[in-house]
């Protein structure tokens, strides 16, 4: 087992998970202390009927909803965080409970910042360290299996003019309570359980072999990995599976206490690049790029990527394969169950950058773009912990064959 | 109760420590001007920064520092090891002593000091990247490829940095350095 001279755990988030977590919100929010929260969500969810099933489970109780501020976008900004602080703040709200996918809880983490450090714009927060002591109380609860935001450090939020995302960084952007409620993402559709399953897929992934790996980022990350490679396709096939459900909310819990341990590497790096050229949504991003990090990082990490087989594929395949050719078959592996997703999903589970479309039907990354993504990737954190370097260069050349589809030419790859 | 048989413990200074990361933020900090004149790649980083950039690196809470920033002409200038009283919109601080002493004996690369939550970063991260990117090329030039290879991921290739630029860059870096030009 890998460890290092030195490492950091936190995971201080007390999870409540089941068929009808729910129910415990309003005692939850009593032994807080606090009786007045702002819902922070986003019109989907609203959509759905959710937030009807969060109101239903505090009825009776003493708890008043301060206000539910619903205009979260799916790519949320700087912008939308400062106005709904505005509205925390004029409804004299005393707590947040977020529903939503990592764009609304990513939110939710700014409006707490500024609710309770003062201020008017987030921005002033930027970068790791800059928020320094206990926030408001705070519940997450996803409606997609996929960020981890519930339990991670981070609050990913865009600045959509300078077409980048920001990254807020602090052991108190931890909520209080992460609630993980097999309801909340029975309705999500295939198309968007597909690549959100991946992302946490590809959390667990690059915290089990990117810089920062450790003992417990290890334990969680590779329990990530079982629950989601065994659920992801039979959940897009039968959406209305509550156990495998409630299986891809646990796994994408532990894949977030992993990466927020360990954080993660290339993968992220050109996603969140092309998420912020291009406007692509994250889980496509992940879903696409990990078979290209893994290949990118095997001369130093392919005993890593081995293991990876086992949780992924189960024993029999793990046991059947030669040592040697554990590392190829974690990656044909996972370029197989991508192929099954776009299967499932009758052709909307992107596999390479040249098939993304938008609601009309539009190319979402043309190729003369490419350039762009590579240069905004050198001005993301994520590269840090990646294990080998990416200059420009290096990014071009995995753009390139992520464009196309193409397995990584190895030996383009330069090796420190 | 005897109170005296229950000793305070007061911080040590660690003064050796701290008079070598000193000295190492002093070589780098001048040999970052140095490059800023010799080097392509770290004059465009600098011209791509802010007019108004400044960035401190140094050890929390009480340093020792070096903070450099961007002329008007856009090239690097070393500022001196005192960051009270200037606007830095950068602050890169190491958290301890003991840490700062594994990055500055190349024991821990930049990158695994990230990794292991080391820094801090108060400031806009992509101008911290860049920074990176300059303390990268910079120990480059400064040390030889046995030691400089520990504290960067990927020591550059030929086609990257020639043998002959290298090392004409180096006599000059130490040069203008030592110097102060």
């Amino acid at each position: 087992m890998f460890l290092p001279d030195y490492y950091e755990f936190c995971a201080r988030v007390k999870t409540v998970a089941g068929h009808r977590a729910l129910d415990k919100i309003p005692s939850m929010l009593s032994s807080l202390g606090v009786t007045r929260p702002m819902i922070i969500t986003d019109r989907g969810v609203l959509g759905a009927g959710l937030i009807k099933l969060v109101s239903g489970a505090i009825k009776g109780s003493k708890l008043k909803v301060g206000a539910v501020y619903d205009e979260v976008p799916p790519d949320s900004e700087y912008k939308i965080v400062n106005t709904a602080a505005k509205l925390y703040r004029a409804k004299k709200c005393d707590s947040i409970i977020a529903v939503g996918g990592g764009s609304v809880l990513d939110t939710a983490k700014g409006v707490n910042i500024l609710v309770s450090l003062g201020g008017a714009n987030i921005l002033e927060y930027e970068g790791a360290g800059a928020v320094k002591r206990k926030l408001r109380p705070m519940i997450a609860i996803p409606t997609t299996s996929g960020t981890g935001s519930e339990v991670t450090v981070v609050a990913v939020i865009a600045d959509h003019q300078k077409k980048v995302k920001i990254p807020f960084t602090s052991y108190f952007l931890l909520p209080d309570i992460a609630l993980l409620d097999s309801r909340m993402t029975k309705t999500l559709p295939p198309f968007l359980t597909a690549p959100t399953g991946m992302d946490a897929i590809t959390h667990a992934c690059e915290a089990y072999y990117c810089l920062a790996k450790n003992p417990l980022s290890d334990a969680t990350a590779l329990t990530a990995i079982r629950l989601i490679s065994a659920n992801i396709l039979n959940v897009v096939k039968k959406p209305g599976d509550l156990q495998g459900r409630l299986d891809l909310a646990n796994g994408a819990i532990l894949a977030g206490m992993a990466f927020s341990n360990s954080m993660v590497g290339m993968v992220h790096n050109l996603g969140h690049a092309t998420g912020g050229a291009c406007g692509v949504p994250h889980g496509v991003c992940m879903s696409l790029f990990l078979p290209y990090g893994l290949e990118y990082n095997m001369h130093k990490r392919a005993k890593e990527i081995g293991e990876l087989l086992f949780p992924l594929a189960g024993p029999e395949v793990y046991a059947a394969t030669p040592l040697k050719q554990r590392p190829e078959k974690t990656i044909e592996y996972i370029r197989k169950l991508n192929q099954n997703l776009h299967d499932a999903t009758g052709g909307r589970h992107a596999r390479f950058l040249k098939e993304i479309v938008d609601r009309e039907g539009r190319q979402m990354v043309p190729k003369e773009k490419l350039p762009d993504i590579a240069r905004t990737a050198q001005g993301d954190g994520a590269k840090i912990y990646n294990p080998e370097e990416i200059n420009y260069d290096d990014a071009m050349m995995v753009l390139e064959h992520a464009y196309e589809g193409k397995p990584l030419d190895r030996r383009k790859v330069r090796k420190g | 109760m005897n109170y005296d048989s229950y000793p305070e413990i007061k911080p040590g200074r660690k003064t050796i420590k701290r008079i070598y990361i000193a000295v190492m933020l002093f070589i780098v900090g001048r040999a970052i001007q140095a490059a800023g004149r010799m080097d392509k790649t770290v004059r465009k980083e600098f011209q791509n920064l802010k007019d108004d950039f400044v960035f401190a690196l140094g050890v929390h809470p009480h340093g020792p520092w070096m903070v450099v920033g961007r002329d008007t002409k856009g090239r690097a200038r070393y500022l001196g090891w005192n960051p009270e009283g200037k606007k830095i919109p950068l602050k890169m601080s190491i958290k301890n002593v003991e840490s700062a002493i594994l990055v500055f004996t190349f024991q821990e690369s930049t990158s695994v000091a990230f990794a292991r939550n080391r820094f801090v970063v108060d400031g806009d991260l992509i101008d911290a990247l860049a920074v990176v990117r300059v303390l990268d090329l910079v120990e480059v030039y400064l040390l030889p490829k046995l030691i400089a290879a520990l504290a960067v991921k990927r020591y550059p290739k030929w086609s990257e940095l020639s043998p002959v630029r290298k090392h004409i860059g180096r006599v000059a870096i130490y040069t203008r350095a030592l110097l102060g030009f």
